[in-house]
């Protein structure tokens, strides 16, 4: 597998550790469907995505996989409270405009939330910024400034601080080195590549 | 029309077919791709059936059309749902001079989206309609003359209970996929509600579960334009007469809610006839749409019955999933079948927020469905649009096995 490649896949065994077998399961920002897909497989998992791309829905379709081409947000508020048993978040708030909205309504829906995310504190990250004083672009973060996503790249002292005065629970995180395998336990916002966690309300 | 006159013609359609068909096919070979020289063939029920109001015909009878080949399991079947004007002949063609194929033939044929190679595609004139099933137009036999408001109210779940008895006459284990656009999407919605068990996926467009009040609107105005004409007469006129100028309005005004601003502009801009002199001062047609709309509803006058016209309208009035069972949750609530519904984002008669909300019901009754949108500025119509997306969309949904 190429490094790119590995890197798309690294944080699905983990999502998949903490959904529930034939749990129902909503994956906002679903791309193409591959952790649909794989959540379908492995976990028998009732699991919808949501995107706001034809071509990525379409290509969900012929997975076999679950999708709705729309707003997460408009998505999500059409759902009584604790519709699906799980929300996931991966590689995905960082390109929301709104993040704190999507949380609250995905805390609101869902009975727990895994968000995974790119440490923007991770060393290798600081330095580049530091040493080309350039927006940091590597293997999860290909394209320039100018052609990307809306981009609020957090590291995973944000993220907590956010947590924190949101009053979200936080019940688990993993941390990552920066080779995405190994788990990081000492200073993870400043050695840690990867990041997950598993929030409810 | 009556069931016999239906019969007797079926036989002679069949025998002429029978008669032409060998020596046609080695000149004229189906091009690879096209579903090729078609026919259509009657399905006569002669036990009552009981409509939805509570009224019964003795019998009735659906033309209907297919194309590819039913399996040995009996189970590959793609029943294809009409629009308020379609008819059953949504692909190929009558005669290798025929130039105008079925109306969906972009999408079915071998290789196509819908492929006949791999299913054995149904489709059905719904009750109720003027181009072979039985309707108003119809001969009552209690009387010898048309129906004609004599009828009975039609509901489109009246049309999908007539369509269910001709897939039990043909002798189908179960439909593989129903898809249709529109009036259409609605039968689509209807079936699996109706008939849980035999429906294993569905492929509703630019549809919607409840005509909105903007739609019924839409109806009410070529109700009026058709029994506003003294020719419609209560109903009551000979096949070759009636309310024509009525009807033409009617379809005139209907056909503006298929197109969009844009598409209009695109195709017919403030472009003037050359007849038309400039500035002049009259009332003649003088704009391209103008002549457009005019042919739209000149051509229709000669398919289409208004009587039928103000029955189907009425059925898509009376639409309503949700009221019909007392939420759109509960009317889902029986569903097994998987589900993909295509909206369009320039459709303002059925939006993509009423084929949105379709989804959004099923999702929340924990049912399996999809929604997917194509930017289009062709209006309503779009779900006929030439798009290789949405072939792909179409194939894709259809191809993969359910889970």
């Amino acid at each position: 597998m190429t490094k790119p490649a590995f890197k798309r896949s690294v944080d699905m065994q983990i999502i998949a550790d903490w959904v529930e077998p034939r749990s129902r399961v909503l994956d906002l920002g679903c791309g193409r469907g591959v952790l649909l897909d794989f959540l379908t497989q492995s976990k028998d998992a009732f699991a919808v995505g949501v995107d706001l791309d034809f071509d990525k829905i379409a290509a969900c379709v012929h997975l076999g996989a679950i999708a709705y081409q729309g707003d997460m947000l408009e998505f999500m508020r059409a759902f009584p409270e604790k519709h699906f048993d799980r929300v996931i978040c991966s590689r995905t708030l960082e390109e929301l405009p709104n993040p704190a909205a999507v949380i609250a309504e995905a805390l609101r829906v869902g009975r727990a939330l895994t968000v995974g995310f790119v440490n923007h504190g991770f060393w290798k990250n600081r330095l580049t910024t530091l040493l080309r004083g350039r927006k940091p672009r590597n293997a999860v973060y290909t394209t320039e400034w100018f052609e990307s996503r809306p981009s609020n790249p957090a590291s995973i002292t944000d993220f907590e601080h956010f947590c924190a005065i949101k009053r979200i629970r936080i019940t688990r995180r993993v941390h990552l080195s920066g080779d995405w395998k190994t788990s990081c336990h000492f200073r993870p916002n400043f050695l840690a590549g990867y990041a997950l966690y598993d929030l409810t309300q | 029309m009556s069931s016999c006159f239906l019969g007797v013609l079926c036989v002679a359609l069949s025998s002429m077919n029978e008669a032409e068909i060998p020596a046609l096919t080695p000149a004229a070979p189906a091009t690879p791709g096209e579903v090729g020289l078609v026919e259509p063939h009657d399905f006569a029920c002669s036990e009552p059936f009981t409509f939805e109001s509570g009224q019964v015909l003795p019998g009735f009878t659906l033309r209907y059309e297919t194309y590819g080949r039913l399996n040995a399991a009996r189970d590959n079947t793609i029943l294809i749902c009409h629009a308020l004007s379609g008819d059953h002949h949504c692909a190929g063609i009558y005669s290798p001079d025929d130039r105008k194929p079925g109306w969906w033939n972009n999408l079915i044929g071998p290789g196509k989206a819908v492929d006949t190679n791999k299913f054995f595609v149904l489709c059905i004139n719904c009750l109720g309609g003027c181009q072979g099933s039985t309707g108003p137009s119809s001969i009552d036999p209690r009387t010898g003359r048309p129906f004609g408001i004599a009828f009975p109210f039609v509901t489109i779940r009246d049309m999908v209970r007539a369509q269910k008895l001709l897939c039990d006459h043909l002798g189908l284990a179960s439909l593989y996929a129903i898809t249709g656009g529109s009036m259409g999407g609605m039968q689509v919605l209807q079936w699996p509600i109706e008939f849980p068990g035999f429906v294993k996926k569905i492929l509703p467009m630019a549809t919607t579960a409840r005509e909105s009040a903007q739609a019924i609107a839409f109806n009410e105005v070529g109700r009026q334009a058709i029994m506003q004409d003294p020719a419609w007469n209560h109903g009551d006129y000979p096949r070759d007469g009636g309310p024509r100028v009525g009807l033409a309005i009617a379809r005139m005004m209907a056909h503006i809610t298929y197109l969009s601003d844009a598409s209009m502009d695109r195709k017919f801009g403030r472009r003037k006839k050359e007849t038309a002199a400039a500035g002049a001062y009259n009332f003649d047609v003088q704009f391209e749409v103008e002549s457009y709309l005019r042919h739209q509803g000149e051509s229709f006058i000669n398919r289409f019955d208004a009587n039928s016209y103000l029955y189907i309208t009425r059925a898509l009035d009376h639409f309503d999933l949700a009221a019909a069972h007392g939420s759109l949750e509960q009317a889902f609530a029986p569903i097994e079948a998987e589900t993909l519904c295509v909206g369009f984002t320039s459709d303002w008669l059925f939006p993509p927020e009423q084929n949105r909300e379709v989804v959004l019901a099923l999702l929340r009754a924990g049912k399996r469905a999809s929604y997917a949108e194509l930017t289009t500025d062709l209006g309503h119509d779009s779900f006929l649009l030439e798009s290789p997306q949405l072939y792909d969309l179409v194939r894709g949904f259809l191809e993969k096995k359910s889970p």
